[in-house]
């Protein structure tokens, strides 16, 4: 069980954070969501998020992604400072190096699913030709192909989130950002879901992970748990130092 | 960018129908503003009719009778040429009426290119006939049958006048020049006079009408500075003409900006509400990576596109369709499309409407801009307010509740009620300022008399002696008294132009002037003065002015002012007896006889010339009725484009309240409203809309025409207090529509709302 | 038994009555109602294993109380206790113990010690994705046992938060 790395060697990390803070203020009170949060995330390492509703985990993805605007503190994507830039800057920013996936609402209801999924290569300024091969390429590795015609109305919630996970990585982003991606899905679609993350995973994807399933944590190379707006621990698990090795051990286990 | 570009057209796939509403709409706005402009160009504009339709000349050269006219023929920019015609110049005499005239030598048939048109009788003249310019009869109290003596150095000739015709020349007045007229080239050989000289006139048609200057130098220099008596061009006839055409054509000018102005507002609201609709997805896309930049250009993309196929659509609909529909709108298109000005005017038209949509709707889409990027965050609503105790009150007393809930759902954001209201005010704030000049039209039209127009006829004293016309007149059956009247042109002090004195009314019997502020003169040397004169003599109420008449003086006390319609209102108006005795040699030039209520006009003409056996000539007074029906058209025609406006304000409204509401249903579901109490509630929160945005509307467009038109009529010199607010009836229809209409547009769609939620409902129970 | 009125007596000396006491204090009626006699039974046990050391008090007029108090044998192995892991699922009640006597011995952190549990659960999901993965598939009973355990590590786990929450 090791900490994050805390000495950050600047050119393998893909964000930096420092010193992150995000206070609400609604109708004369305050909500603190987020309070002086630092955190390191390498190339290629899948992080997920944990803790109870209301930690502010959700602000916190938010704030990496440049959704929302930090009150304190200071962000750097692939080396470069953030925290500041206009929300037009960041737009850039996120049609190329990012890729988010929501809990719902992850489509536009008036494009088809080929259009959902094109959106950012186009906004990049890629060649059509280009991005539509992706697109295909992308539908049939999510055992979508037939699917390209519908509208989102059409589509189950998995196949949605199937969807959105296509869109976010159309563009092979730097870092992928996922709130919640599994929190409103059936056991099965969720199984689908991770195994998609864990295959990106595996191919290099940088994935940053809100969760609440610890399953789909547990997946993740560290795991971090956000408590009233504070990191509260930061662990990397290790399946190999425990556990049972067979069927029969866990029978023991739960007599 | 591709990507906007690509999700633009995307959702207008996806919204076809809403898409296809859009154009449809914006072409039927754009047809109607045309076809307004066309109507408002054929109304105010009569000179400019008769010219298109005369195929006037734009050039009329006045040389001697050895000038070479073949070099004209041959000059560059010349199209066509009129004439040359033998003229001389000679006075008419009719009577004691006498005035200067060139009558020109013309065929059996009339020209080609100058082409007077028939206002009365027939235009093939033989020997011993002439047919007179209509300015000219005026003047000389000349008809159709009348005998005229033509005396040009001694010699003197009678022709008889077979026709009365009109021409887009200079008009004729008594100090400015001769006036027109055509007889056979016999009449014109004979009335030669040897002190005179013979001359030629010839009209030249030219290319480019804007070029006149230029090609009156050409065509001076082509025939030799020495041989041209006179020139006159088509921008002196004009605006000879055009004096008194302002007043209403001002008028529908603003209220064709007034109208695009209402347009955009209307256009803003329709995007805002769509932007609202879509919330959601602008946020995702603004996840996906859309800068607020483009999310505002998608917008614009959409609009502009759906504005210019809509623009397109009507101005070629109306280009190609009009000139075949019936009545004076085909006349009014055919005009239009035939004058210079048509080329710029129907794409700047189509330009501004393009750019004046596309201004809404970026400051409406800039709401979108606006969005938060996270698609759950739920847009702010303020807090919602507990039920006032006058609420709860009322209920207490059994008001039925949908029309307490109702009148919360209005009043509960009363900020965005009342821009609400202002939005839909707007247009029907206008249309009650279009009822407004009807009703001043109407006015005009039915009492003259109120508005300073002469009584309806007109007697001229043809030889007989005073009292002998006065005992005929008041003889009459249908005359209830008899008014001298002359009108002379004055010289005020240090003006060089004229104003026109004129004397009506006796002592006894004083002319029942049209006095806006003051009273009318009662007492010796007292008058009243139009706004015109007023402000020429820069004098008001209760000053003394001393004008002179061919030397005499007259010293006047203005006691009043008066609305005068003619001359632009440069007229100083007291009685004929205080003329008479500042001046001895006045003699009335005209009787006004004032009929008697229900007497008609026409029949008692016909009784005087009769009992008088043709000695008396009775006239019926300028009518202007002939210019006010197109008028009327184009007042039409822009309601018909407030309407349509006030018309899609409305369904943005009723579409943006139902989204806002629709939580409500739900709510109204569970504490035991049934389904018709919730369409009940929407319909009193839309019908409280209409009916407060109405009564604003009519409110303020009363007040507002009243305003409008009196500062028009100031200032063209008319004078205000021509203005009439519209009747109490006019704006209770206009109210009682609008309301109905409103109840009558929200009313199916609430109902498909409360349908929708109710099996949204049921599908989340189960 | 055993550890926790060891735990108890690290505050100080007491006879068993008092410990009865305690123990009902401290877990009220959730937790079944301790035996007196069980315990005495306990204690007995404990001292002469010399985790414990007795010692008579007299009274006037009562029957001689014992009292009891902490060796450094027993204070050591209280200090074990609360160093160990529990590994069953029903150790929960051991875990949910050692939470609720943290804050009163002063030797344990609550915060570290929920931080630990759940590091360990963790690893334990991690092990039975593995272990899911590599079964083989068609035999479903092992299958379903461990679906029955990854469930019920996530309860855990969610509860481990609950804690978190209410107790910080």
């Amino acid at each position: 069980m090791t900490q994050g790395d805390r000495t950050p060697d600047r050119e393998s990390h893909v964000l930096r954070v420092e010193g992150l803070a995000k206070t609400y203020r609604a109708d004369a009170s305050e909500v603190a969501a987020v309070r002086g949060v630092d955190l390191n995330v390498r190339h290629g390492e899948f992080v997920a998020l944990t803790g109870p509703s209301g930690a502010g985990k959700s602000t916190l993805l938010h704030l990496i992604g440049g959704l929302e605007r930090p009150d304190r503190g200071r962000i750097w994507l692939d080396g470069r400072r953030v925290d500041g830039l206009s929300e037009a800057r960041w737009a850039m920013i996120r049609r190329r190096s990012m890729g988010i996936v929501f809990q719902y609402f992850n489509l536009v209801s008036t494009l088809t699913v080929a259009d959902n999924i094109e959106l950012p290569g186009l906004l990049a300024g890629r060649a059509p030709r280009e991005v539509r091969a992706a697109r295909e390429e992308l539908l049939a590795e999510l055992r979508l192909e037939g699917k390209a015609d519908n509208t989102p109305g059409d589509l189950s919630g998995g196949e949605q989130q199937r969807v959105a996970l296509a869109r976010a990585l159309v563009n092979q982003p730097t870092l992928l950002l996922a709130d919640e991606p599994t929190g409103s899905l059936d056991s099965k679609a969720t199984r689908e879901v991770m195994r998609l993350l864990t295959r990106c995973h595996r191919r290099g994807q940088t994935i940053l992970l809100v969760t609440h399933d610890a399953r789909v944590a547990s997946s993740a190379d560290r795991v971090i748990s956000v408590f009233d707006g504070e990191i509260a621990d930061d662990v990397t698990p290790d399946g190999s130092e425990c556990g049972p090795s067979s069927a029969a051990d866990i029978v023991r286990l739960r007599g | 960018m591709r990507a906007t570009a690509r999700w633009a057209f995307a959702d207008l796939r996806t919204h076809r129908g809403q898409a296809l509403s859009i154009v449809l709409a914006t072409a039927g706005i754009t047809a109607a503003l045309l076809l307004s402009a066309a109507l408002l160009v054929y109304a105010a504009n009569p000179w400019q009719r008769l010219f298109t339709t005369t195929q006037g000349a734009h050039v009329w050269l006045r040389t001697t009778a050895a000038a070479d006219i073949g070099a004209l023929r041959k000059l560059d920019g010349v199209s066509a040429l009129s004439g040359p015609y033998r003229t001389e110049k000679v006075t008419l005499r009719h009577g004691a009426d006498k005035a200067a005239a060139d009558i020109r030598a013309t065929g059996p048939t009339p020209p080609q290119i100058g082409r007077p048109r028939l206002a009365a009788g027939h235009w093939r003249v033989g020997p011993g006939e002439i047919v007179l310019e209509k300015s000219m009869a005026t003047a000389l109290w000349a008809q159709p049958g009348d005998t005229l003596s033509i005396g040009a150095g001694g010699a003197e000739q009678r022709v008889r006048v077979v026709g009365v015709a009109q021409t887009a020349e200079t008009r004729y007045a008594p100090d400015s020049g001769p006036g027109i007229s055509w007889a056979s080239p016999s009449v014109v050989r004979s009335s030669a006079g040897a002190s005179l000289p013979t001359g030629q006139t010839v009209g030249l048609r030219l290319s480019d009408p804007a070029d006149t200057a230029f090609m009156v130098q050409r065509a001076v220099t082509a025939v030799g500075s020495d041989q041209v008596v006179s020139v006159a061009t088509w921008q002196e006839a004009r605006a000879d003409a055009e004096g008194d055409n302002h007043l209403l054509g001002l008028l529908l000018l603003l209220f064709g900006v007034g109208a695009l102005l209402a347009a955009a507002i209307a256009v803003t609201g329709g995007v805002s509400s769509r932007v609202l609709a879509y919330g959601r997805d602008i946020s995702v896309l603004k996840a996906v990576g859309f800068t607020p930049g483009q999310i505002v250009q998608m917008f614009l993309i959409q609009h502009a596109a759906l504005a210019t196929a809509g623009v397109v659509l009507g101005a070629a609909a109306t280009e190609t369709l009009a000139t075949r529909s019936p009545g004076q709108l085909s006349a009014a298109m055919t005009l239009w499309q035939g004058l210079p000005e048509h080329t710029w005017a129907l794409p700047g038209t189509a330009v501004t409407t393009v750019l004046a949509i596309a201004a809404a709707t970026v400051l409406a889409a800039w709401r979108a801009g606006r969005v938060p990027a996270i698609p759950a965050a739920r847009i702010a609503a303020p807090g919602r307010r507990r039920m006032s105790g006058a609420a709860r009150a009322v209920l207490r007393w059994r008001v039925p509740p949908a029309l307490v809930l109702g009148c919360r759902g209005f009043l509960h954001r009363p900020w965005r009620s009342a821009a609400a209201v202002v939005r839909l005010a707007l247009p029907l704030m206008m249309i009650a300022v279009a009822l407004g000049a009807w009703a001043t039209l109407d006015r005009i039209q039915h009492h003259p008399a109120q508005v300073g127009l002469a009584g309806q006829l007109t007697v001229r004293p043809s030889g007989l002696p005073d009292d002998q016309i006065r005992e005929l007149l008041s003889r009459q059956p249908g005359i209830a008294a008899v008014e001298p009247g002359i009108e002379l042109a004055a010289l005020a002090p240090g003006q060089t132009e004229t104003v026109t004195l004129r004397g009506l009314g006796t002592a006894a019997r004083p002319y029942p002037f049209a006095v806006a502020e003051g009273r009318a003169p009662s007492g010796p040397a007292e008058a009243v003065a139009g706004q015109g004169l007023l402000d020429a003599l820069h004098v008001t109420v209760g000053s003394w002015v001393r004008v002179t008449v061919g030397g005499t003086p007259h010293v006047l006390h203005i006691v009043g002012r008066s609305i005068e319609m003619e001359h632009g209102g440069r007229v100083l108006s007291t009685s004929y007896d205080t003329l008479r005795v500042q001046d001895a040699s006045v003699r009335p030039s005209y009787y006004a006889p004032v009929l008697r209520p229900g007497a008609r006009s026409d029949a008692v003409r016909q009784a005087l010339t009769h009992a008088s056996h043709g000695a008396l000539e009775v006239r019926d007074s300028a009518a202007p009725a002939e210019q006010f029906t197109p008028m009327r058209g184009v007042i039409a025609g822009l309601v018909a484009v407030l309407a349509l406006i006030t018309l899609a304000e409305l369904s943005t409204e009723i579409a943006a309240g139902i989204r806002n509401h629709a939580a409500d249903f739900r709510a109204y579901r569970s504490i035991g409203l049934s389904p018709r109490q919730s369409v009940a509630t929407m319909v009193t929160s839309i019908g409280i809309l209409a009916s407060a945005a109405a009564v604003t509307g009519a409110a303020l467009g009363a007040w507002a025409s009243r305003w409008l038109i009196d500062l028009q009529a100031r200032h063209s010199g008319v004078g205000s207090g021509l203005a009439v607010p519209p009747s109490w009836a006019a704006l209770t229809l206009l109210v009682g529509t609008c309301l109905a209409a409103a109840v009558a547009a929200c009313v199916l769609p609430v109902r498909r709302a409360i349908q929708e939620q109710s099996m949204r409902a049921l599908r989340t129970v189960q | 038994m055993r550890l926790p009125l060891m735990a108890l007596l690290a505050n100080g000396p007491a006879h068993g009555y008092e410990l009865k006491q305690a123990l009902e204090r401290l877990f009220g009626a959730a937790y079944p109602q301790p035996n007196i006699g069980q315990i005495y039974v306990t204690l007995g046990r404990l001292e002469k294993t010399g985790l414990i050391r007795g010692e008579d008090v007299t009274q006037s007029d009562r029957p001689n109380k014992r009292t009891y108090e902490l060796t450094d044998a027993g204070r050591e192995a209280v200090a074990a206790w609360f160093d160990e892991l529990s590994h069953e699922p029903r150790v929960r009640d051991e875990f949910f113990m050692k939470l609720a006597l943290a804050p009163q011995t002063r030797m344990a952190d609550q915060v570290s010690l929920i931080n630990k549990q759940r590091r360990h659960y963790l690893n334990l999901m991690r092990a039975m994705s593995r272990l899911a993965a590599e079964e083989d598939q068609g035999n479903l009973i092992s299958q379903l046992l461990i679906e029955g355990a990854i469930l019920h590590l996530q309860a855990d786990l969610d509860w481990l938060e609950r804690c978190q929450e209410e107790l910080e």
